[in-house]
């Protein structure tokens, strides 16, 4: 495999990667919000969230662009500031965390949900705030779908594809990731090419899942044979 | 209790309302009632797990919840130890990381040792263990630990023999008065087995659908007209307690003083003369004679007077007065048979073997 094709597959870990830390605070901090506490606008703000998933990709990169173009109202005031988003490595960040962050938010939510108000409620009685409850409770007690659906966000971020061509495009060496590459080279008929890295991403999807097998099952033995 | 429990709550529960004004200062107060009758959720309303419609609660002069003056301190800021029925351990976390997690943050130091406890509690071996691998009963023992080194100004306890069987119950009950006696943390606790209420508190509470029906010392409480119909039939228990005058071995019997002059034959236990001992024995294995009975294995006779008889249901229960109020439980027709009635001297036949040791 040629370098131009390892640097692909780089940067496609790289950018895959940077979305999933990105969106992880805010998303299990929204999915916490969601799963235990009562708020005005929560069912607005949670179809909201959920609305990548049923959308079109394309769609959704078109929504995106349009708020993060140089003339978007987003895009106009970031440009102004010297950041420019659409059609840069950034953008492809952008597009997959988008992409992604609704697996993520849904499934630490309902990973969340399952842990027993009254294990909560103890550490209270024990001396224990909201912050610390958080830390020694619900997240080491949520842990193992929490990280499911981090696995689910990075594994939907390698695949991206609509969103990402719409609000980054496909521009060799700057934005353009395994998906992108392979359709390219299928277009114009580099069937090997195209090959080499199907080889490729299958690889990766293979190490994902085992990874996340085995971290699953550790965590598993810790808490419920533990 | 060194300070005062107020607890006066107003709460609409889906049956009932939950309407109580309690006023509590008794080291060990039982809050005894059938099942659903609003006890778990007063415990609740205490611990600061919810919030009622109405009232306050104040401890040692400071107040938790004040609903005229909008006072609601979080649970975490009241210093008030829950161990819930079920025990709610942490699962994610061994017997070690369980009785740790509340001492390590508690601001008033732990001026309970932690050995202590964990020796009181006999936990000693569990420590290094997940809480899936230990039983029932351990668990119980072990969320009594964790609560008692948080160094609680109060120590509610839900139910904390419900969920054992039986054989369990009689092993966990000794930890519980162990804690009671060892301890100086005053207790609330939910129970609806009489028994329990007898051998562990000073004060009891009854509550029913969610109104106090009477409240006082347990055997007054327990055998008043209007609790003792609620009680299920074999849990009310004679709780007696007093020290050894004499252990014997080979007799297979461990005497205990009632009064001055009478005094109790009770199985053999391993205690030294003047060790307090607390044994029981239930109202149906107590004999009444009208006349002193001669040639009779049972080496327990004691002459007394009956100084109330009251019907429940297809029983008789006669208080008797024989240097502790016995509460003795006798059919219809041997009230009729022998003539008993309020102010009638009689004789009370109780069998060694009849008294379990608490």
């Amino acid at each position: 495999m040629a370098g131009v094709q390892w640097s692909i597959v780089a940067f496609t870990v790289k950018t895959a990667l940077l979305s999933t830390l990105v969106i992880l605070p805010p998303g299990i901090g929204l999915a916490w919000l969601l799963a235990k506490r009562q708020w005005p606008g929560k069912s607005v703000v949670e179809t909201l969230v959920s609305l990548p998933l049923v959308m079109p990709p394309v769609a959704t990169g078109l929504l995106l662009l349009m708020l993060l173009g140089r003339r978007g109202p987003l895009g106009a005031w970031l440009y102004e500031r010297g950041i420019e988003v659409a059609f840069t490595a950034t953008a492809v960040v952008v597009a997959l965390g988008v992409m992604s962050f609704p697996l993520l938010v849904r499934a630490s939510r309902v990973a969340f949900e399952e842990v027993s108000p009254r294990l909560e409620q103890i550490a209270a009685t024990l001396g224990s705030g909201n912050l610390r409850i958080f830390f020694t409770v619900t997240l080491p007690l949520a842990a193992r779908g929490v990280l499911a659906g981090t696995v689910l966000a990075f594994s939907r971020a390698l695949g991206e594809f609509g969103a990402t061509i719409i609000l980054a495009g496909n521009i060799p060496g700057k934005t353009q990731t395994l998906s992108l590459a392979i359709f390219q080279f299928v277009q114009i008929g580099h069937d090997e090419e195209a090959m080499s890295l199907l080889v490729v991403t299958v690889i990766i999807a293979f190490i994902t899942l085992w990874f996340s097998e085995r971290l699953g099952r550790r965590k598993k033995k810790e808490t419920e044979a533990g | 209790m060194n300070g005062l429990l107020k607890v006066r709550t107003i709460l609409p529960l889906s049956q009932f309302r939950l309407q109580v004004d309690l006023s509590l200062a008794s080291p060990v107060t039982a809050l005894f009632g059938p099942s659903g009758a609003g006890k778990t959720t007063l415990l609740e309303i205490i611990a600061g797990l919810r919030t009622p419609q109405d009232g306050f609660v104040e401890m040692d002069g400071t107040v938790l919840f004040s609903s005229e003056r909008k006072i609601h301190l979080p649970p975490q800021e009241r210093g008030i130890g829950y161990v819930p029925q079920e025990g709610a351990l942490f699962p994610h976390r061994s017997v070690r990381g369980n009785i740790l997690y509340g001492m390590k943050r508690s601001p008033r130091g732990a001026p309970i040792p932690m050995e202590h406890v964990i020796h009181v509690l006999e936990i000693d071996s569990l420590l290094d263990r997940r809480v899936s691998q230990i039983s029932g009963g351990e668990r119980q023992r072990v969320a009594l630990a964790r609560a008692l080194l948080s160094n609680p100004k109060l120590l509610l306890l839900d139910e904390p023999l419900a969920a054992l069987d039986t054989s369990l119950k009689e092993r966990i009950l000794p930890y519980l008065l162990r804690v009671r006696d060892e301890f100086e943390v005053p207790m609330l606790y939910v129970t609806h087995n009489a028994t329990e209420v007898l051998s562990m508190a000073q004060w009891v509470v009854f509550l029913n659908r969610g109104t106090v029906i009477a409240q006082g010392p347990p055997r007054d409480v327990l055998s008043s007209r209007e609790v003792l119909p609620q009680v299920e039939n074999d849990q009310l228990e004679n709780v007696i307690q007093g020290p050894v005058v004499d252990s014997n071995r080979d007799l297979g019997i461990t005497t205990l003083s009632l009064t001055d002059t009478l005094s109790l034959s009770v199985p053999f236990v391993e205690k030294s003369r003047g060790e307090t001992i607390q044994v029981s024995i239930p109202p149906h294995e107590i004999l009444v004679a009208t006349e002193e009975p001669r040639g009779i294995s049972a080496r327990n006779i004691l002459p007394g007077e009956i100084t109330s008889l009251q019907r429940v249901q297809e029983s008789c229960f006669l208080k008797v007065k024989a240097g502790f109020p016995f509460l003795v439980r006798v059919t219809p027709s041997a009230v009729e048979k022998l003539g008993l009635q309020e102010g009638r001297s009689v004789f009370l036949i109780m069998k060694t073997r009849s008294f379990r040791i608490l």
